[in-house]
């Protein structure tokens, strides 16, 4: 099981498409979780703070602004554990965690560089686009390592229900 | 308070993600002092894909589609605001480009006040209050606002960072002025007031409303149990079209204080659109004290002394408080004479005003000039000379806040 | 391993399907024996809980037409007040727009999806060298043909 960056982060289609095929999406929505369901301060509506900012230092020099910033803080992890990516070209509208085109260009721009093997398509437009999509990206998935043999003992140690149970 | 006056306001946060800064808690924090909530203008999807053109301005980042897509709903009246808070990320061109336009649009297209400013992740409560305040005194106060003659005997106090100024006004006229160097907050309101009295010759009791105004405005309405307590915006808005003549129609007004500065687009006597420097002590009569003590001179001598000298003849590298006063006497040191080195620092200050404040609101005459730092002839000459219109100082210019306020507290006397 | 606090987690249930109605995979969620939380949606229902519950249930709804229902993470609790309009002061939240164009792609996908796993079908049978059935032909024609 390969960890799967994708792009954009909080997109269903994407993360659906990864888990159906057998690998763990990196999502914005897991890092929203961790922030807002946390114990610590609360700082409506995200519990991101002024500090959050500071850490996205470790991707952006302090002259690229507090926004961007703020975001890396929370997509700069995801990125470290990037194992692979799947980057949408032209999305449809996008807004809140993603609506940041200076953002946006950060992360593609560290993904791409990462030198982790990315597929990079177009968002589709028409039937037949979507099904081009849909099999360029299972194609993709499916030339990702299945599982880490250390992962793998991990899992069943913990009991996790086997991802590879449908067919 | 009447009933509509304690009503909670309703502010569109028209921004590109300033919950992704870590700064929406301040936000939040300084609209509930205000009694103001920020609400999230309804938009329709579809009209995101297609708002770039609508709007004739195509970015890319989402959020600023989004942002437009918002300012158009409040525009059309999809949702009902009583003011708009429009704010992107400090330093972002992108989200600059937007936020002004943006803002022009909505100033264009309805009556609803509207301000802007650019965050960073240490923006605080406290930057966002005197704004908000501004803001929601516009939506709340719009018939006190548009008060035009002064009624009664009132009072008018402005506690400034430098001076406290004092006015008693009756009948529309001024009959009594004090003005002191700050020093303790409400001695200092005590001194101005009891200067402003004795040269009006009335007594306290006589007094039939109050207002007050400046950094220390809760402080002393609180002891002096003014009926109206008003930050700046509003006060000097009206303050000066009222001194100058100009209650009807456009002007801008543009406000040097003590330690900041202020730039206001007014309509009619009702602020729209306006900047607060606070920054750079660098732009402010501070910056005027300190290169007066340093020519030696008198600082109500500095302005005569100005108008005399040329500023193109001393080089000017900073506008930091620090360096420029360092460039500045290096310039003397180099046998400049203090004629130009006036000049040079009354252009400094209002270089800097130009850069940093009116980038952001439009410049409409009159320009009305007002604040201690009016009274120094150089400056309106060097504002004027960089703007290219001619430059309005109305009489008694340094008391606008103390004026503004006597003018709006005769409102309550009929109430 | 001890379980130390039960890790809370909460997912979205799409469903683009002919077959399956939001409120049919919620009574299948009302009388599994997953303790997890239930809130129909226009597109579909969220599902909230304890982590392991909540993926037991997802991939049990899935099942139901495995194409043409999608699951995603949402990082907010249903409901919570940070992100719910009523307290938010109007304006949806802005993971719901992105949300809303996805879905009207789903219909393609789950469609692409149909084929690729036909394919799949005829792929592994093919790999075991025995005849194809007429209407795994049939299929493999008809597509062919409508390219």
């Amino acid at each position: 099981m390969a960890k799967v960056f994708i792009y954009p982060l909080n997109s269903l289609i994407l993360a659906d498409l990864v888990e159906r095929f057998g690998h763990k999406p990196l999502t914005m929505m897991s890092q929203i979780r961790e922030k807002v369901t946390g114990l610590s301060l609360d700082s409506p509506p995200m519990n991101i703070t002024s500090e959050d900012p500071k850490l996205g230092l470790k991707y952006a020099a302090i002259e690229v602004p507090a926004g961007v910033r703020g975001r890396m803080s929370l997509m700069g992890p995801l990125i470290e554990q990037t194992e692979a990516a799947i980057i949408v070209e032209n999305p449809p509208a996008n807004f809140g965690c993603i609506g940041c085109n200076r953002t946006n260009e950060l992360i593609k721009y560290l993904i791409r560089s990462k030198g982790v093997p990315v597929l990079e398509v177009k968002y589709p437009e028409s039937d037949d686009e979507a099904r081009d999509f849909v099999n360029k990206i299972a194609e993709f998935l499916e030339t990702l390592p299945r599982e880490k043999p250390e992962e793998n003992e991990k899992a069943k140690e913990e009991g996790l229900p086997e991802k590879e149970g449908k067919e | 308070m009447s009933a509509e006056e304690s009503a909670v306001v309703k502010i569109a946060l028209v921004s590109c993600g300033s919950e992704y800064a870590g700064v929406q808690p301040e936000f939040e924090e300084a609209a509930a002092k205000v009694n103001a909530k920020f609400v999230f203008p309804e938009v329709d999807i579809a009209s995101i894909d297609t708002i770039g053109r609508d709007f004739g301005l195509e970015v890319a980042s989402g959020d600023l589609r989004l942002m437009m897509a918002r300012a158009k709903a409040v525009v059309e009246g999809t949702t009902n605001v009583d003011g708009v808070f429009i704010t992107t990320c400090f330093r972002c061109a992108e989200g600059a480009i937007v936020r002004n336009e943006v803002r022009r649009y909505i100033h264009k297209h309805s009556r609803i006040p509207v301000i802007s400013y650019s965050f960073t992740e240490s923006t605080t409560a406290g930057t966002l209050l005197t704004r908000l305040e501004a803001l929601t005194t516009i939506a709340r106060r719009r018939h006190l606002l548009t008060r035009e003659v002064q009624t009664g005997l009132t009072a008018g106090i402005d506690s400034g960072s430098t001076t406290t100024k004092a006015v008693i006004m009756r009948d529309n006229k001024i009959i009594g002025k004090g003005w002191v160097p700050t020093t303790k907050v409400l001695e200092s309101a005590e001194e101005a007031y009891s200067i402003a009295l004795k040269e009006a010759g009335v007594s306290r009791e006589e007094v039939q409303a109050m207002g007050t105004t400046g950094y220390g405005r809760f402080l002393i309405g609180n002891h002096l149990k003014a009926q109206l307590i008003q930050e700046e915006i509003t006060v000097n808005s009206k303050g000066a079209v009222y001194l100058a003549g100009r209650q009807k129609g456009p002007a801008t007004v543009i406000d040097i204080g003590g330690m900041d500065n202020k730039a206001i687009s007014v309509e009619d006597g009702i602020p729209g659109m306006f900047t607060m420097g606070g920054i750079c002590a660098g732009a402010s009569g501070r910056f005027f004290e300190m290169i007066s003590k340093r020519l030696g001179v008198d600082i109500t001598e500095l302005g005569a002394l100005a108008v005399k000298g040329m500023h193109e003849k001393v080089s000017m590298n900073s506008y930091c408080i620090v360096f420029g006063i360092q460039s500045l006497v290096n310039s003397l040191a180099k046998g400049s004479t203090p004629e130009d080195v006036a000049a040079a620092a009354c252009y400094s200050v209002v270089e800097q005003i130009y850069e940093q404040q009116l980038q952001e609101v439009d410049v409409r005459e009159p320009l009305i000039l007002v604040g201690g730092s009016s009274l120094i002839e150089g400056v309106p000459m060097a504002l004027g000379k960089l703007l290219k219109i001619d430059v309005l100082v109305p009489e008694n210019s340094h008391l606008i806040g103390a004026v503004g306020s006597a003018l709006l507290a005769s409102g309550f006397i009929e109430e | 391993m001890t379980e130390t606090k039960k890790e809370e987690i909460t997912k979205y249930i799409v469903i683009s399907s002919d077959k399956v109605l939001p409120s049919d995979a919620a009574m299948k969620i009302y009388e599994s024996e997953f303790p997890v939380t239930v809130k129909e949606t226009c597109f579909g229902l969220i599902v909230s809980g304890a982590k392991n519950d909540v993926q037991g249930v997802v991939e049990k709804i899935r099942q139901l037409d495995k194409n043409h229902i999608f699951i995603k993470d949402r990082g907010f609790p249903p409901g919570d007040e940070r992100r719910c309009r009523a307290s938010r002061g109007g304006g949806p939240r802005p993971g719901f727009h992105f949300l809303r164009e996805e879905v009207e792609m789903l219909p393609a996908i789950g469609a692409a999806l149909d084929e690729l796993e036909a394919k799949e079908h005829v792929k592994e049978k093919c790999k075991t060298k025995c005849r194809l059935k007429t209407s795994d032909l049939e299929k493999v024609i008809e597509e062919e043909l409508a390219r």
